[in-house]
């Protein structure tokens, strides 16, 4: 009974979005002609390549009741790593491991930190996003750094199949593991249960701790190869490179329908919800709307996540609340019974 | 016989004369001038939003825009400064996709747009870059708003100008000890004040850095009257340092005192020039960067000229122009705006009230 509720609730959010990206799809196609473009839908994701990538690992995070604010310090980490260490005669291969391995190795910090300290991951990778980054700065100074093999750039940059690059595909291959590990497999079932009540979880014999130290790394592992993406893509690395990023990555996976508390959340959803803001932002950028506007409507969209459930359950409480006084009041048409209650976000 | 040789003479004279013209022609070719009423997409993007700076440059481009009666757009567009780079890239890249002629970027960084540009080069649109230029292979050429060795000139010239011909002792109140854009016109200006008899009685006691934060800057030009009881004037190479040291000044009623100078935004200056506490600073005018950047790109994406060293050109009401090698950047192509305008309590009333073209001063002649 609770399940199937639950089940209808994120179904309908997952729905709610679905028609959101229909709109922001009709109103694109709407104003730009050139929407349709194979280069120009390549660029939708070719774009936020990075900031999609961390996206699939973040929803493990916060639905496991946790949140990683250090993942773009760890992509600039990354970055950096295999940009000095080629610079300095490794080859990318070489330095991509390197970059992989301390990616891994943030995230044991900050996941050993979080589980067995218990320390609030809030606090530990807010020191984790500066640290991170002041290394990264240490690494590189103020330099850039590239003049990376045309082989590696290319892979960032040159279509692969059509217009789009191969972390296109590989993003595309996370998304597909990530739903089925999340949705399918008995690792996901833990992630919601840790998510949903600790406690339980744990009674239940299931070592949250391995499980949130586990999530942290791979949240490290993938930073660092969002990171590696990012050096092909711009062919050039700097420390500051992805700043910021961590915010826009939350906002997804919240939009997506993921609640900030943990234990609830689809991958389907955080996948519609990636879908929504890439297209909406390239529908802004195609009819020249300010970075600034995109921001707050980017914002707006976020917040409106939030209220329309509440508003909604108000109304229906509301209803529900008339129908008791005076159920003559919506008999008339004929109308059975409220139905049951519309869904909620939250 | 002799009708002959004349006639033939004649033909020869006639002959070396048109030879002559021609010659003539090539050494000294007419400028290139822009054709109006072209119907060409074009996208001003400068470094980011929210700096009157660049507003100021747009205003200049919207002039050059109704000027030639471009029929197509001009579109303003900017990242947030959170965003800069990635900002910028995706602007690039929507520009590409919206197939736009020309795109005039003052650009965030020297190698990460790379891809990007060359991308729209290669979609044969004209990337022009001004104020903050890509490397050579990611653009076609690169609008400089002054020349660094001209900054060091135009500063010891203030100088001058403030302390006379008796000179005296002077302090400059510089941005971060790293800024490479502050530091090379510095040096610029002790080069000259070295090499120049004209400056031998300009003394300059110290250099200080104020982080172009207004409140170090601020602490530091109070640090400099403190330790220099004889300092006649702070000169200021950054637009946060001199109207901090102009606020200081104010503040501690010393503006008869000593003066202060630098690279300024007239708009922040203003009251300082007002109630004397700064006489006179100096800035090139991104009105004039915005409004030839334009021209150069209208010029360059109607076909009508090539970006090659030593093509001439007419920019509109700014004159004429000629594209050289950029001797900042190995393989580069520039062309060099010049010159800067000098403010004083004179124009700047001018600049205030109409805040257009014709107010600002051009002021090399006066400068050098």
């Amino acid at each position: 009974m609770q399940r199937s509720k639950l089940w209808a609730r994120l179904k309908s959010w997952e729905a709610l979005l679905f028609i959101i990206l229909c709109v922001v799809i009709f109103v694109n196609l709407r104003l730009s002609s050139h929407y349709l473009d194979l280069n120009n839908l390549a660029n939708i994701f070719h774009l936020s390549i990075e900031k999609s990538l961390m996206v699939l690992i973040m929803a493990f995070v916060i639905i496991n009741g946790e949140i990683d604010l250090s993942v773009a310090s760890i992509m600039a980490l990354g970055a950096t790593v295999l940009a000095e260490r080629y610079e300095a005669g490794w080859s990318i291969a070489a330095g991509l491991a390197l970059a992989l391995l301390v990616g891994l190795g943030c995230g044991l910090l900050n996941g050993l930190f979080v589980a067995y300290m218990g320390i609030p991951s809030l606090i530990v990778t807010l020191a984790g996003q500066i640290g991170y980054r002041g290394a990264a700065r240490i690494i590189l100074e103020d330099r850039s750094v590239g003049d990376f093999p045309k082989w590696f750039t290319s892979l960032g940059q040159d279509g692969f199949i059509g217009p789009f690059p191969i972390t296109s595909f590989l993003f595309l291959a996370l998304f597909i593991l990530g739903l089925v590990v999340l949705q399918y497999s008995v690792f996901g079932r833990y992630v919601y249960a840790i998510g949903n009540n600790r406690a339980a979880a744990e009674y239940a014999g299931i070592n949250a701790k391995q499980v949130k130290v586990t999530l942290f790394m791979l949240s490290g592992l993938i930073a660092a190869l969002a990171g590696a993406c990012y050096a092909a893509r711009l062919g050039n690395v700097r420390a500051n490179a992805a700043e910021g990023f961590e915010l826009d990555v939350i906002t997804i996976v919240l939009l997506g329908g993921v609640s900030i508390f943990g234990g609830t959340g689809t991958m389907l959803g955080v996948g519609l919800s990636l879908l929504v803001v890439l297209n909406l932002r390239n529908g802004m950028s195609l009819s020249n709307v300010d970075g600034n506007t995109q921001t707050s409507v980017v914002g707006s969209l976020l917040i409106l996540s939030v209220l329309i459930p509440n508003w909604m359950q108000r109304l229906q409480r509301l209803l529900s609340h008339l129908f008791a006084k005076n159920p003559k009041l919506f008999n008339r048409g004929g109308a059975a019974e409220p139905k049951s209650p519309v869904s909620v976000h939250q | 016989m002799k009708m002959r040789k004349l006639q033939l003479l004649l033909v020869v004279v006639v002959l070396l004369t048109l030879s002559a013209g021609l010659v003539r022609a090539q050494d000294d070719p007419e400028p290139i001038k822009a054709e109006p009423g072209a119907d060409l997409d074009m996208v001003l993007l400068p470094k980011t939003l929210g700096n009157a700076v660049f507003d100021e440059a747009h205003e200049g481009a919207m002039e050059a825009d109704e000027e030639l009666e471009n029929e197509g757009d001009l579109i303003f567009n900017a990242p947030t400064p959170d965003n800069a780079i990635p900002g910028q890239i995706e602007i690039i890249e929507a520009s590409i996709t919206q197939e736009v002629d020309a795109i005039m970027i003052s650009a965030n960084d020297y190698e990460q747009l790379l891809p990007s540009t060359q991308k729209a080069m290669d979609d044969d649109i004209t990337v022009v870059t001004w104020d903050s230029p890509v490397a050579p292979e990611g653009e076609d050429l690169f609008i400089a708003q002054v020349d660094f060795t001209e900054v060091g000139s135009v500063m010891a010239n203030m100088a001058l100008d403030i302390l006379g011909e008796e000179g005296g002792q002077f302090a400059i109140l510089s941005a971060t000890p790293d800024a490479s854009n502050q530091n090379a016109w510095i040096e610029a200006m002790k080069a000259l004040l070295e090499e120049d008899d004209t400056y031998a009685n300009l003394e300059l006691v110290d250099v200080v850095y104020g982080n172009d934060d207004p409140d170090d800057s601020y602490n530091e030009a109070l640090g400099l009257v403190d330790s220099y009881p004889d300092l006649e004037l702070i000169m200021a190479p950054t637009t946060v340092g001199i109207a901090a040291a102009a606020k200081a000044m104010q503040d501690e009623e010393l503006c008869g005192e000593i003066a202060v100078s630098g690279l300024g935004l007239p708009s922040e200056m203003q009251e300082f020039v007002e109630n004397g506490c700064s006489q006179e600073f100096a800035l090139w005018s991104f009105k004039d960067l915005g409004y030839l950047t334009y021209y150069v790109s209208y010029l360059l994406a109607t076909d009508a000229m090539d970006a090659e060293e030593g093509v001439t050109f007419e920019a509109g009401r700014m004159g004429t122009y000629t594209i050289e090698a950029d001797p900042n950047r190995e393989g580069g192509l520039r062309v060099l705006m010049g010159p800067f305008s000098l403010y004083n309590a004179d124009n700047l009333e001018e600049w205030a009230a109409g805040g257009d073209e014709g107010a600002t001063v051009e002021a090399t002649e006066e400068a050098n």
